[in-house]
């Protein structure tokens, strides 16, 4: 039974992984390029050498970061939608405690990393208690935060804490002293140590989730409110956690991105790629599973660096990506291959009530 | 202040809220059959994209309108069929179709316009505005209220409209039944499948022509990602105003204001930055005012409530 379980639960995203790839099909198919063409452009952007592997891993490690805090946020039965807000400010307080506390490097390292967590648990942490205290719907709350917050950053960086040594005016923060900047873990490929504390996380999570006591009451509170409850579980003080901790790993994707690619904050750089929703989607693909976030985080990057060879090498455009992983989730949602199957055997014995 | 607060701020007021308001009467068809539509943002974002595509194509506003309304209505379907037939969680696909339609538009601007980011043509014509005949003379209320392009007309006339239907009518009562209670109404032998088909349909038609109005009713141009939130605070307008037609559009006149308002606000010295939070922090310090249980039991039952 068991094995049977495992199968289904596996069967479900590969399927709607091939719905994804066959929706790409046909968008590839109406622009009138060569789908196997452009599918085979597609691996080899994501896959195809070492360099581009790693180029993958890179940019699955702030979508991972972001999985793991909607995954726990799911888990205990939230949907923190604010992970883009949380992640932009995580972001710019990570550069700017890199920039401007004294000490030697490994301490501002530590510093900013810890000011990223904070930043983003603390903002996430604001709408948890605005929904626990004044009952303010969550999704709503969350989402629309996401623009304060990135207007704020933006404001940050175009007034007080501008770059204004260089000749154009961007809107960004001074470059970081390399003594804070995140090892790379290979020389001259941009895979650096932040995807080592993408993987840690995904694993401390998953054992945080199956073995603490703390895990415990986040599944029973997402699997049956009422029972967690009844069983003395104290639902705002396991929201608020759960979303401090979700908003710090979204804090800490944007932390590692300023401290380990850009080593500086730039206005949008960190929401023009669209992080916090493909770490969304992540999170929806795995079904909260924190490994399977990060498989499915970095399934999806290399659908995005895939993208990116698929543009440079033939007419499709670099949207591709967002339409097949959007129609992935979309069918990812539906429990189509089981709920079919029961509902046809529920017609046959008693009707169908629902 | 004065220079501020003057006439031609209301006027805004009520183009800015055309958009949002019809969208909020779409989401609010959906919540009373019981489906909390979180897919509002792609509706429009659709239909603003397909509007322009009608009328680069067909150089005739109305085919560029019906040609948007049809659009975003196939693209509800898509959203009928996945909630109701295959019945997916409701808030995972209003998510996913808002995902849809980002990279749709993106897809289709590139491959339609080969431009990015934005696509903008001087030749083509937006929604003309219609002087009202004899209100267009009266002095302060002319000033507000006319000038605007039919969409806005229609928008408010169908907040009556709706009014009417929902609590005047048999089949609005039926559709209200829907959603009060699935097994009940079902029991009763109401076609409710049939009556929640109906209401996404029309909430597509709805958001078909708001992003019409968005597009085309100012500046005929489209750009990535223009809703901007709009399908968000529709839904929070749609959520204070307790999916009442009235309610909505009072809740929508709110956000309206603060969207010229943060407009007008660029013009003095405070940061852009700040005037353009402005919507957003007034939709959730109007949650705090105006909150009331009853939404969150509505987005409960989609299981995407926090709680």
């Amino acid at each position: 039974m068991r094995t049977k379980e495992l199968a289904f639960a596996l069967l479900h995203p590969l399927l709607a992984v091939c719905v994804g790839l066959l929706a790409g099909a046909l968008a590839i198919w109406v622009v009138g390029a060569s789908v196997i063409e452009t599918y085979a452009e597609l691996w080899k952007g994501a896959f195809g050498s070492f360099y581009f592997f790693t180029n993958t891993l890179t940019r699955a490690t702030p979508i991972i970061l972001i999985g793991l805090g909607v995954a726990l946020a799911f888990r205990a039965g939230f949907f923190n939608l604010g992970a883009e807000g949380q992640m932009v400010l995580g972001a710019v307080s990570a550069a700017l405690t890199a920039l401007y506390l004294p000490g030697p490097g490994w301490v501002k390292l530590i510093a900013a990393l810890l000011a990223g967590f904070l930043a983003g648990g603390l903002w996430s942490i604001l709408a948890g208690w605005l929904d626990a205290a004044f009952r303010l719907n969550l999704l709503i709350t969350t989402l629309l935060m996401n623009y304060i917050a990135a207007l704020f950053a933006g404001y940050l960086v175009t007034e007080p804490f501008k770059d204004t040594s260089g000749s154009a005016a961007m809107a960004q923060t001074p470059m970081i002293d390399n003594t804070v900047w995140l090892p790379k873990l290979f020389s001259g490929m941009s895979l650096h140590a932040g995807f080592l504390i993408a993987v840690t996380a995904a694993i401390l999570l998953y054992l945080m989730i199956r073995s603490s006591s703390f895990g415990y009451e986040v599944r029973v509170l997402g699997y049956n409110p009422s029972f967690a409850a009844y069983g003395g579980i104290r639902r705002t003080r396991v929201m608020l956690w759960s979303m401090l901790i979700s908003g710090g790993l979204a804090g800490l994707a944007g932390t590692v991105e300023v401290l380990g690619m850009q080593y500086r904050y730039i206005d949008g750089a960190l929401t023009a790629p669209g992080y916090a929703w493909t770490g969304l989607m992540a999170t929806l693909l795995a079904n909260s599973h924190p490994l399977g976030t990060a498989a499915a985080g970095i399934l999806l990057a290399a659908l995005e660096t895939g993208a990116m060879g698929v543009e440079r090498n033939t007419e499709v455009p670099l949207e591709i990506a967002s339409v097949i992983q959007a129609v992935l989730i979309l069918f990812v949602s539906v429990k189509f291959s089981y709920s079919f199957w029961k509902r046809k055997k529920g017609r046959g014995s008693h009707g169908t009530t629902a | 202040m004065e220079q501020l607060l003057d006439l031609s701020l209301l006027n805004s007021t009520i183009r800015m809220v055309t958009p949002i308001l019809l969208a909020a009467l779409g989401g609010a068809l959906c919540a009373r059959v019981g489906l909390f539509n979180v897919g509002l943002e792609g509706l429009i974002l659709i239909g603003a994209f397909s509007a322009i595509v009608g009328n680069h194509f067909t150089g005739s506003l109305l085919l560029a309108i019906l040609f948007a309304v049809l659009c975003v209505v196939l693209f509800s379907l898509l959203f009928a069929y996945i909630t109701i037939d295959l019945k997916a969680n409701e808030i995972v696909v209003g998510i996913a179709l808002n995902f849809l339609a980002t990279g749709l538009t993106t897809f289709a601007l590139r491959t339609i316009f080969d431009v990015k980011g934005a696509f903008y043509d001087k030749n083509m014509e937006g929604l003309p505005s219609i002087d009202l005949p004899i209100m267009g003379d009266v002095p302060v209320v002319g000033t507000i209220l006319s000038g605007h392009s039919p969409l806005v007309y229609l928008a408010f006339g169908l907040v009556f409209v709706l009014h009417i239907y929902l609590f005047k009518t048999v089949s609005g009562f039926r559709l209200l039944a829907a959603g009060e209670n699935l097994t009940a109404a079902k029991s009763l032998g109401m076609k409710v499948r049939r009556t929640q088909y109906g209401a996404i349909l029309v909430c597509g038609l709805l958001c078909g022509l708001a992003g019409a109005q968005l597009s085309l009713g100012q500046v005929t141009m489209f750009s990535e990602g223009m809703t901007a939130g709009r399908g968000f605070i529709a839904l929070v307008a749609m959520m204070l105003g307790q999916s009442n037609p009235f309610g909505v559009m009072g809740a929508s006149l709110l956000f309206g204001f603060m969207d010229a308002l943060s407009i007008r606000l660029q013009g003095f010295s405070i940061p852009t930055h700040f005037t353009l939070m402005l919507p957003y922090v007034m939709t959730i310090a109007a949650m705090f005012f105006f909150r009331d249980k009853s939404y969150l039991q509505l987005a409960q039952r989609g299981g995407g409530g926090s709680r």
